[in-house]
């Protein structure tokens, strides 16, 4: 393996300010609290004891709780920048690789060489917490750093819509060639048969031998004249170089531009002005966070109406990793629901007033609880709730430090833990301060300490912690808190009633997707523990198995607990967040979770978010370590969906039986709504490529995903897998550094921005601070965008073909000599000017429905899912209209002016009176049509579509006009043309007859599909009736059911390890006198335990563990 | 983030109804009311303009004579160029049953004449004929020089211009035959006249053609076009001017005189027999094209326009037709509802 070398290069003498940029491999910085890494460092020391600090890593792998590193023992003393500048060590380690859990390397200093771990490590991307500053050596730098590595390649986004484009264009672009070829033919045969005899009137050029030749030219001139069907300009450069006089724009225009062509341009415009008013929408605007939405790219809005698949973040995009206790239930009371005045249970919005917790000193305003009846029972100093608080107040690991007295600041490892002991401290048991042996608590106004005898740390097999303690009266007790799985099974048989109490209880709060947490207590008598603590001792000694040893002597002690209550902390999501999911399933749109976080606590917000149901028919949760478990895990799931779907069609076999034979391969028809969880570990072999497409179908066939565990690469590939195989647009919406990856990689990125980090927003298409925009993201705005993009472009390829086929059929009547129907300027201005606006305006600011509506009706989303409006057929019926048009537009002047002749007898059917005529009638009928198509007619719409006309014959007339012609007269030589043809009223009969010709059938067409085949957005908006049915299921598919059954809240986002630091002392500021005792006794093995902490979560299945206790 | 909401404390969008998409507007619907009503109304009028334009139509008397196949000798004659200078004319007597009332125009038709190919329309020069500078012949190629003088009327156009002389008499009272007063002026489009075409201020018109040649077709220089009429040379020639104001399509016809409505004319042409004498100069049938005279009256649509009378009562009716049976649809599927 390759490695690197790194020495601390920069001779440091004072600090200074840099930004990111210049940060070096090699350079020792400085990081203050509350900074985000900015590359990856070996931490050298810190402000905590020990060189220890803490980092969340949020960012990084969506965890809420802190973690903690370490610097090694002899760098943890550099503390001050006259030792760091004397600091010349070496690091040999690994090269830059994208796994966020490893690193290997060594530190040689002084002559010695020291391992370096992931324990040592600070990743760009965490954030530095409750460490006033720390010092870390660059190790790796920029796009090395392993987040980096991880975000994987930027790639140019395009639209499907820009994509079929292309086919188009060279659809268009070989009909051209078609054009150009019949059209030489034609030529050819022409100067043949009739040319050559022509001669005495008009000979040959010189260059010009055979008829042959003459078609020859005639193919290019055509493809110049034609080109303006073809949507793009940047082969029309001909006249430039063109090789004959006889080529167009030979000498005779030689300063006539050729028309460029804007669809290109039209549509950035377009898209441009959609982004704006993503950018001005109010209500996409966070108030709290003062950001409004913001659309970072302006190619990609039409796709916002197509997307299909949303794989979404948990932590900070569903959630706003705030806990909250809630609720809780004491000796079989539930505290914390809201009730109004009445005593119903009050609903979201009329809120009572919060408690006062103005009668306790300490307590932290930012607390609230509306439950008054808990507050009460505290001060009739009820035992039970006393208990309970006083549990609270003492299990667990936080630390705090009191600034100004009366100033609490707790150190929580976990939000949760955080959430319970801020509850207990507001209610009156304030947890104030710790020492490795002692905790005191406030109760009720005086402080108690209590004797801290041992912690019974947490870990993700036992789910539970203990403490035990000695009261002042010398009475010991063991309280314990953990799931209720594990918990309910240790409790006192006494305890029966009070369980089923509590169980139910447990239920409802699951129900409503609170994370639970049961607790229990238990008295010690003083030989009991002397004995055990013995025996725990032996165990912590012990040289082989010594976790297991240790496991089973606490789950010898957590036994035959007495009940005290449950808590029920909201893990609290961002506003709106189950709403918007609900709509958006509503239309069509399937939602995936991809966290980094435990199982546990995404299930848990899947529950809260009403993503994962109790009326779903099954869960299935994959989590098998190797790819067979895994297949066979998959296999299982699909087959008991089919299982289902056949029971429900074989018990109603009349309708369904055709569909049966399908039902085998096509999973997408299973009855019944499912969801799967996937863990990470699992995940990787699922993705693998011989399981990737029995992953994605088993996926597919689910109501809901969950994918927790997942490392940022995951998440990419997951969203890869669903593009590659699905053909459908993806979302990724995330706020973090890990979902970079996956905003990068899906269709559409999103990022959630207002908060501390940036770089999802970076990375992202479109940035705004809740999730709950995303709804008006893609149903309003993202609808009407691609409703817009779609009808402007098939109204830009009508006006287009309109325009230019006459040409194809004046070549039949003009010996294919490349001659324009119209005036070149009229060629120039025709897009440029006369047409150009008013379909801008529509593409702009039409609306079919009001965006109420399009909430209202979350399946008029659809259409864009389907790709309806534009496709390769939607298309065609735009070039078979135009290429109509143009017949007529030819046509129907040629029948009348063939013949005619104006009423002074003089000539009507001159050429240039033609091409005023056909050019009149062109810019009337597309005008028309325009109107046709705009749905929402603004004042801006009336102002183009009328100015256009205006416009046309303002520049008609000016063009041909006697001044004009007096100054050029060899380029201005239709003068007089616009007065005297614009007089004969045989001139105007004709425009209107064509434009009625043109219209009428199309109004026709729309009216017919209109009454025999309504869809949807026409049904909004003309039946009412239609409405309330509507509306009627609307209600009925958004009521969430709550069945009894069984689920089990727990979810804890803890870490292992902590307990131990807080006993070895080792993060407490204290005396080095008091420390001694406890720092040499206490080995390093709480570091070992934190280290571990990654495998055995990452090991650690759900519900059941495939490592079972020993009893 | 902080400093950005500090500095501008406005970060919340404006409340317009332009940036909130709100603009008042309003929604256009395709209500079957009104589309029905539309495709009424629209077809009654079509209805009604086509049976007007019919009925105008039909007071229009036209007569055309095609003179290609009478005068084949002359033809034949013309096909070889070097007979250029060799007279040749024809008579064609033909008969008018009914009388031609009001004002009749005379035309000569040409089928199959290209005045629309594209080099044929560029070459000429704008400048040279707005009078400006009689030898400036940029873009008359082929017919810009001969043998390095100036051609004025330069380009194709002008070289190819009808040069047949056609006569119409009327054979009065059957023994006397009457030569047809025909004005040729006023046949062109005042601007073509005043603005488009101007002479080369001189004195006289042939020392402003000095150090130009005429174009090679034509027989006599562009100052002798008209020897009638002094002020009707050169570059304002009327029927120089309507044959430079090119045709859209390889048939068409152009105005060559107008009836001077004097003595037997005064109400128009008389039923009775007539004769065309025609000097016949123009080739045509080397490229199997054809000649013809047209006699016509016109009326306030101008010309004989049966196509767009039969277009207007077509699209009438067929606009009717679907009126009805979108009618049937309609009911039917509200009767469903």
């Amino acid at each position: 393996m390759p490695l690197m070398i790194i020495s601390a290069t920069r001779v440091i003498t004072s600090l200074q300010q840099e930004p990111w940029m210049n940060v070096c491999v090699g350079d020792i910085i400085k990081l203050e609290n509350n900074q985000f890494v900015a590359a990856d460092l070996l931490l050298l020391s810190s402000s905590e004891p020990h060189g220890l600090c803490y980092i969340e890593t949020a960012e990084l792998d969506g965890e809420t709780n802190m973690k903690v590193r370490q610097a090694i023992p002899v760098t943890s003393e550099l503390g001050h920048i006259s030792k760091l500048a004397k600091f010349d060590g070496e690091v040999i380690c690994e090269p830059p690789n994208n796994k966020l859990d490893k690193f290997s390397g060594t530190l040689y200093w002084k002559d010695s060489k020291f391992a370096l771990s992931n324990q040592n490590m600070l990743l760009r991307g965490c954030v530095l917490r409750n460490t006033e500053w720390c010092f870390g050596l660059v190790i790796f730098a920029g796009p090395d750093t392993k987040l980096m590595q991880n975000s994987g390649r930027t790639k140019f986004k395009r639209t499907s819509i820009d994509r079929l484009m292309n086919t188009l264009v060279l659809w268009i672009f070989g009909f051209l060639v078609c054009m150009g070829v019949i059209l030489a033919i034609g030529n050819a045969i022409w100067e043949h048969e009739v040319g050559t005899h022509f001669q005495v009137y008009l000979p040959w050029d010189e260059a010009v031998d055979s008829a042959f030749f003459s078609g020859f030219l005639s193919f290019w001139s055509y493809i110049i004249i034609l080109n303006t069907v073809v949507p793009i300009s940047l082969y029309v450069r001909w006249r430039e170089g063109g090789p004959s006089a006889r080529l167009r724009w030979g000498p005779q225009y030689p300063g006539v531009p050729q028309p460029d062509l804007p669809l290109p341009c039209s549509v950035e415009v377009i898209r441009l002005g959609h982004s704006y008013f993503i950018n001005w929408d109010k209500k996409m605007f966070c108030v709290k966070r003062q950001t409004p939405a913001e659309a970072r790219t302006t190619t990609l809005n039409e796709e916002l109406g197509q997307v299909e698949y949303i794989f979404s973040d948990k932590t900070g995009t569903l959630t706003q990793n705030i806990m909250v206790f809630n609720k809780c239930s004491i000796h079989g009371h539930s505290y914390g629901d809201m009730f109004d005045l009445l005593g119903h249970k009050a609903e979201l919005g009329e809120r009572p007033e919060p408690i006062d917790f103005s009668f306790n000193p300490l307590a932290d305003n930012k607390f609230v609880f509306w439950d008054p009846s808990l507050l009460e029972a505290v001060k009739t100093g009820d035992p039970h709730t006393h208990e309970f608080f006083r549990l609270l107040s003492l299990c667990h690991t936080v630390m705090s430090e009191e600034k100004d007295e009366g100033e609490l600041y707790y150190k929580a490892q976990s939000p949760d833990e955080g959430a319970l002991v801020t509850a207990a401290r507001n209610f009156g048991f304030v947890f104030r301060s710790r020492t490795p042996k002692t905790i005191t608590v406030q109760e009720l106004g005086s402080a108690i300490t209590y004797q801290l005898l041992a912690i019974l740390d947490f870990n993700n097999i036992r789910k539970r912690m203990s403490v035990i303690v000695r009261n002042p009266e010398g009475k010991i007790r063991l309280y314990c808190k953990g799931a209720d799985t594990i918990l309910l099974d240790r409790l006192h048989p006494s305890t029966h009633e009070l369980l089923s109490a509590t169980t139910d209880h447990l239920n409802e709060y699951a129900g409503e997707g609170l994370r639970t947490l049961v607790l229990a207590y238990k008295d010690l008598d003083e030989e009991y523990y002397e004995e055990w603590a013995v025996r725990r001792l032996q165990a912590s000694l012990a040289q082989d198995s010594r976790e297991d040893r240790l496991a089973s002597v606490y789950e010898e002690v957590e036994n035959d607990m007495m009940l005290l209550g449950a808590t029920a902390i909201e893990d609290k999501l961002q506003q709106g967040v189950p709403e918007t999911i609900a709509l958006l399933t509503l239309a069509n749109i399937k939602i995936w979770v991809l966290t980094g976080d435990k199982q546990e606590t995404a299930v848990n917000i899947g529950y809260s978010c009403k993503m994962l149901t109790d009326d779903m028919t099954e869960v299935f949760i994959v989590t098998g370590h190797t790819v067979l478990e895994v297949r066979e895990e998959l296999r299982k799931a699909r087959e008991k969906m089919l299982d289902a779907s056949r029971t429900v069609v074989n018990g109603f076999p009349c309708q369904e039986q055709l569909s049966t034979s399908k039902l085998t391969s096509v999973l997408e028809a299973v009855a019944g709504e499912y969801a799967l969880v996937i863990n990470g570990h699992s995940l990787a072999h699922a993705l693998e490529a011989d399981m990737e497409l029995e992953f994605l179908e088993t996926a597919c066939a689910c109501k809901a995903v969950i994918c927790c565990r997942v490392t940022p690469l995951q998440k990419a590939q997951v969203v890869e897998l669903v593009k590659k195989y699905k053909k459908a647009v993806t979302l990724a919406i995330g706020d973090g550094a890990n979902d970079v990856s996956m905003i990068k990689t899906a269709h559409i990125g999103v990022g959630i921005s207002g908060q501390e980090g940036i770089q999802a927003v970076l990375a992202s298409d479109y940035a705004f601070s809740q999730f709950k925009f995303l709804q008006r993201l893609l149903l309003v705005h993202g609808r009407w965008s691609y409703l817009r993009m779609c009808k402007f472009l098939c109204y830009f390829f009508y006006k287009n073909f309109a325009f230019t086929m006459v040409h194809f059929w004046f070549g039949f009547f003009c010996g294919f000599s490349a001659q324009t129907v119209y005036d070149q300027y009229f060629i120039t201005l025709y897009n440029i000017v006369y047409t150009s606006l008013p379909v801008l305006a529509m593409g702009v600011f039409d609306q079919d429905v009001p965006e109420q509506r399009s909430m209202e009706y979350p399946k008029l989303y659809e259409p864009g899912q389907l790709n309806l409006l534009f496709n390769k057929r939607e298309f065609f019926i735009c070039i078979a209209q135009g290429i109509y048009t143009s017949v007529l537009m030819f046509f129907i002047p040629y029948g009348v002016f063939a013949e005619a002749t104006r009423d002074d007898g003089t000539q009507l059917a001159d050429y240039q009176s033609f091409a005023v005529t056909v050019a009149t009638s062109l810019v009337i009928v597309v005008s028309v049509q325009i109107g046709l198509d705009t749905g929402y007619w603004t004042a801006i719409n009336h102002f183009f579509i009328w100015g256009s006309l205006a416009v046309y014959f303002a520049i008609l007339f000016a063009m041909h006009s006697n001044g004009l012609f007096d100054m050029f007269p060899n380029q201005f030589c239709f003068v007089g043309n616009a007065q005297n043809t614009l007089a004969q009223p045989a001139v105007w009969l004709t425009i209107v007859l064509t434009t009625v010709v043109c219209i009428l059938p199309v109004v026709a067409f729309r009216f017919l599909k209109l009454s025999l085949k309504p869809d949807l957005s026409d049904t909004v908006r003309y039946t009412q009736l239609v409405r309330k049915k509507q509306k009627a299921q609307h209600r009925c598919l958004r009521r969430v059911g709550r069945t009894g059954s069984r689920r089990s809240g727990y979810a804890f986002s803890h870490q292992e390890g902590f307990g131990e630091l807080i006993m070895s002392g080792k993060n407490m500021r204290l005396s080095s006198l008091a420390l001694s005792g406890f720092t040499t006794r206490s080995s390093s093995s709480w570091i070992e335990s934190l280290r571990r902490k990654k495998s055995d979560s990452a090991g650690s299945p759900s519900g059941t563990s495939d490592k079972p206790l020993k009893g | 983030m902080q400093k950005t909401s500090q500095s501008s404390p406005s970060r919340r969008p404006d409340n317009t109804a332009y940036k909130q998409q709100q603009l008042p507007a309003c929604r256009v619907q395709l209500t079957a009311s009104r589309v029905l009503l539309c495709f009424f109304a629209t077809g009654l009028s079509c209805l009604a303009m086509g049976i007007v334009l019919l009925l105008s139509a039909k007071g229009i008397q036209e007569v055309e004579i095609n003179y290609t196949e009478t005068c084949a000798d002359c033809a034949a004659l013309r096909e070889n160029a070097d007979n250029f200078d060799k007279e040749c004319s024809c008579s064609i007597p033909f008969n008018i049953p009914q009388a031609m009332q009001g004002d009749v125009y005379m035309f000569y038709k040409l089928y199959g004449f290209y005045q629309n190919l594209y080099q044929y329309v560029l070459s000429r020069s704008n400048i040279q004929l707005v009078g400006t500078d009689v030898k400036h012949t940029d873009g008359c190629d082929p017919f810009a020089t001969l043998n390095g003088t100036p051609i004025a009327p330069c380009g194709a156009i002008a070289n190819s211009m009808f040069n047949d002389t056609i006569i119409l008499s009327y054979n009065f009272n059957s023994s006397e035959d009457i030569k047809v007063p025909m004005l040729n002026q006023g046949i062109a489009w005042w601007t073509d006249k005043y603005v488009k075409f101007q002479n080369p201020s001189f004195n006289d018109l042939p020392s402003a053609f000095e150090g130009t040649v005429k174009p090679p077709s034509w027989s006599q220089p562009a100052y002798e076009l008209d020897a009638d009429t002094p002020e009707n040379n050169g570059f304002t020639n009327d029927a120089f001017i309507v044959w430079m104001r090119t045709a859209a399509f390889p048939t068409f016809k152009k105005l060559y005189r107008r009836l001077h409505r004097t003595q037997h004319f005064t109400e128009g042409l008389p039923a009775g027999s007539y004769s065309l004498h025609i000097t016949y100069n123009f080739p045509v049938t080397k490229f199997h094209g054809e000649k013809s005279v047209v006699l016509s009256t016109l009326t306030w649509s101008g010309g004989s326009s049966l196509f767009l009378g039969l277009a207007y009562t077509v699209t009438g009716a067929v606009t009717w037709l679907a009126f009805f049976s979108m009618m049937a649809v309609y009911v039917t599927m509200e009767k469903r509802i």
